[in-house]
């Protein structure tokens, strides 16, 4: 999962964004308006963590600028908390609003529920054959029992739950996973696949020549 | 008991009614009067003249003497008419003439002794009872001499009053009677049936009351709208000011008709609104800025920490952390006390010395405070300080030199210069600040030193924004002023000025 956090001061975003790489997430940052858009628009993430009070650009004038070309899940953080700020964040296109000073488990729990909604999954544990993924523990059992992996294997094997049934492709599984100041070969992908087979069974993801990864349906 | 009504319209009204009713009533009373006299005065006039006609006959001789043919012709006036014939006396029953006055025996032959002319008699018409009638007594016996036929039933001899021998009047039931006598003492009356002239008087009184509630229901409607049109604007000044009040701040009341005394109540009003307006917004955009602020480094904080303790950390993460916690609370506790700084500035409650201290010194100490921030910017400063004794708070005074000078700083660029002058004129003492940094754009000039205004936004910078609110607050409760001046990418240049007496 990839996320940006677009966020002016410069120690909540560096704490913003080693809590959400700890937790798994390849994670790009910006701490102007412009400059925030700009990655918006120009790389695919799974959620925008996006403060209201910006230089040069404001939070509402990127959300409104980023709808006209993209879906991507928007959680605001603002410091103001009035009711009428709320219904225009939501109503300009954000799929969440937080005030601050938030918790940072709320914020995480919200981002994992917004990307799951977004990708068409609504319950937070994702069943596949005698695998079962909880995105909560990020915690994955093969029937029943509990087996270990790591970070990267568990992210890639969540964005291709959440993506059943589509084909993943090597870049696109990549881009997803690393932020911009990761420089890892994209053969990388192809190794963590064959250590998830090697956990959860060889079936269980399908590899379509050519193409990419697929988890079937 | 019923309270009256509060609403001017209807006091107006009230009131205007009331008034209505007075004149109405004052000009009914007298008109009614008029007529009435206007009426009988006639009657009387009319009574009077047969009274006299009446009068004058008894007094002929022939009359006189009570016997027809004694009269000698020379003391009948000349054109006389032959003897009229007398009328025979109408049958009929006896006739009461009151007590005392009952007819004497021989009636019908005393009647035939009076004479009348036709002339005279021509001004009865005994054909009517509602018709002139006329009743004449004896002088000896009171006993009635002759009347008309249509004399009413009872009539009672009026009395004498003393010698007098003029014509009074008098009205006795529905009958108006004028009487004489004459010096002999023979009584006279003539009168008439006054029912015409009472239902006439009657009538007009029911018309002038008629009349007179219609010119009142027509006044009063006419104050009625008179009132409502006049108060429309305040009915609709007062539906904006209750509009306002509930909330809505950016309503305004219509003003269609500025000229009138409401139009300018309206146009006072609605200047007062704005300034409401535009207070309120300045009180809500302060309050959502402070909590911003304070709400921004507590994410730091809240978020820092939790991201630390979610795990093992090494002790050098820890340290880094708590570092960051640290100056995170120490930018907050700088907030805090310029937010509490400005709050007692705003109540004048903010306890200024009042004292005799040397200014230049002081700057001189400030620039040597900010010198370090200067030289990691490769900024020099230049001060021409002339010696200024001032009389203020030599530390709140200081405070707004330091804030001056690290804005310059700030907001400069790299390898520039800061110019600092001190002087007195004219019993002010000028402090410039310059600085030959971008600037300030013109669209900020205005807001330069409204609360948590930041020309760039970037809280890169460093500064809560509220530096130059308060130097702004303390100059003015100095007495003095600050101003701003710049030219695009030439510098900004900052000019406080001090009363040099405070008179304390």
């Amino acid at each position: 999962m990839r996320i940006l956090a677009v966020e002016d001061e410069p120690r909540l975003l560096r704490s913003l964004a080693k809590a959400l790489r700890e937790e798994g997430y390849a994670v790009d940052t910006a701490d102007a308006g412009d400059d925030g858009l700009y990655k918006a628009e120009n790389s695919d993430y799974d959620a925008v963590v996006l403060d209201v009070m910006l230089p040069r650009l404001d939070g509402w004038e990127v959300l409104d600028r980023l709808r006209k070309k993209k879906p991507t899940p928007v959680l605001m953080l603002t410091a103001r908390d009035a009711p009428q700020d709320r219904v225009r964040g939501l109503d300009t296109g954000a799929d969440d609003y937080l005030v601050k000073p938030f918790d940072l488990p709320e914020l995480l729990a919200r981002l994992r529920a917004l990307i799951r909604r977004s990708a068409g999954q609504a319950r937070p544990r994702l069943e596949l054959g005698d695998v079962l993924i909880d995105t909560r523990a990020r915690a994955v059992t093969r029937a029943g029992e509990p087996v270990t992996l790591t970070a990267r294997e568990y992210a890639i094997l969540e964005y291709l739950a959440l993506h059943r049934g589509e084909v993943v492709t090597r870049t696109g599984l990549y881009e997803h996973l690393f932020d911009e100041n990761d420089d890892t070969l994209s053969n990388l992908v192809d190794v963590h696949i064959f250590s998830i087979r090697k956990k959860l069974g060889a079936e269980l993801i399908v590899t379509r020549r050519g193409q990419g990864y697929c988890i079937a349906h | 008991m019923i309270k009256p009504p509060q609403s001017i319209r209807w006091r107006f009204v009230l009131w205007l009614a009331f008034l209505l009713i007075c004149i109405l009533t004052g000009f009914g009373f007298t008109a009614y009067q008029l007529h009435r006299t206007n009426r009988f005065d006639q009657l009387d006039d009319d009574l009077e003249r047969r009274v006299n006609a009446l009068s004058i006959e008894l007094r002929t001789p022939p009359n006189l003497s009570g016997r027809r043919g004694d009269m000698s012709p020379g003391m009948r006036p000349p054109p006389r008419e032959p003897p009229p014939d007398w009328p025979a006396p109408r049958g009929g029953p006896p006739r009461d003439f009151g007590p005392g006055q009952s007819a004497a025996p021989g009636f019908g032959f005393e009647i035939n002794e009076v004479r009348l002319s036709k002339e005279t008699l021509s001004l009865f018409d005994e054909r009517e009872a509602d018709g002139f009638y006329y009743v004449l007594w004896s002088r000896d016996d009171g006993s009635v001499l002759k009347h008309s036929t249509n004399a009413p039933t009872v009539v009672s001899q009026p009395e004498r009053p003393g010698r007098d021998t003029g014509t009074r009047t008098r009205t006795r039931g529905t009958f108006r009677e004028a009487f004489h006598y004459t010096e002999r003492g023979n009584c006279i009356l003539a009168g008439r049936s006054i029912v015409a002239e009472l239902q006439a008087t009657r009538r007009f009184a029911a018309w002038l009351a008629v009349s007179g509630l219609g010119v009142l229901a027509f006044g009063v409607g006419i104050s009625w709208w008179l009132a409502s049109r006049a108060l429309r604007p305040v009915s609709e000044i007062s539906a904006a000011a209750t509009r306002i009040s509930a909330g809505n701040l950016s309503e305004r009341i219509n003003v269609a008709n500025t000229d009138n005394e409401l139009g300018q109540l309206a146009n006072t009003l609605n200047s007062t609104f704005a300034r409401l307006e535009g207070a309120f917004a300045q009180q809500k955009q302060f309050t959502a800025d402070a909590s911003h602020e304070l709400r921004t480094p507590l994410a730091v904080l809240i978020s820092e920490s939790q991201t630390t303790l979610a795990r093992e950390r090494t002790a050098a993460e820890y340290r880094s952390t708590v570092e960051g916690c640290l100056a995170t609370a120490q930018q907050m506790r700088q907030l805090t006390e310029s937010l509490l700084q400005l709050a007692r500035l705003d109540a004048g409650r903010e306890d200024l010395r009042r004292e005799k201290f040397d200014l230049a010194a002081s700057v001189r100490k400030c620039v040597a405070r900010v010198h370090p921030l200067a030289k990691d910017k490769g900024i020099t400063t230049q001060t021409t300080l002339g010696a200024s004794e001032c009389v203020g708070d030599a530390d709140r005074l200081a405070q707004v030199v330091t804030n001056l000078l690290t804005n310059a700083i700030q907001y400069n660029r790299p390898g520039g210069e800061v110019r600092v002058n001190l002087e007195t004129r004219e019993g002010v003492v000028v402090l410039t600040v310059a600085d030959n940094g971008p600037g300030i754009h013109a669209q900020d000039m205005p807001r330069v030193f409204e609360r948590f205004f930041r020309a760039d936004k970037a809280r890169s910078t460093g500064g809560n924004g509220l530096g130059l609110a308060i130097s702004k607050a303390i100059v003015e409760a100095h007495g003095g002023t600050i101003d701003a001046a710049s030219a695009d990418g030439s510098g900004a240049t900052f000019i406080v000025r001090l009363p040099i007496l405070q008179g304390g």
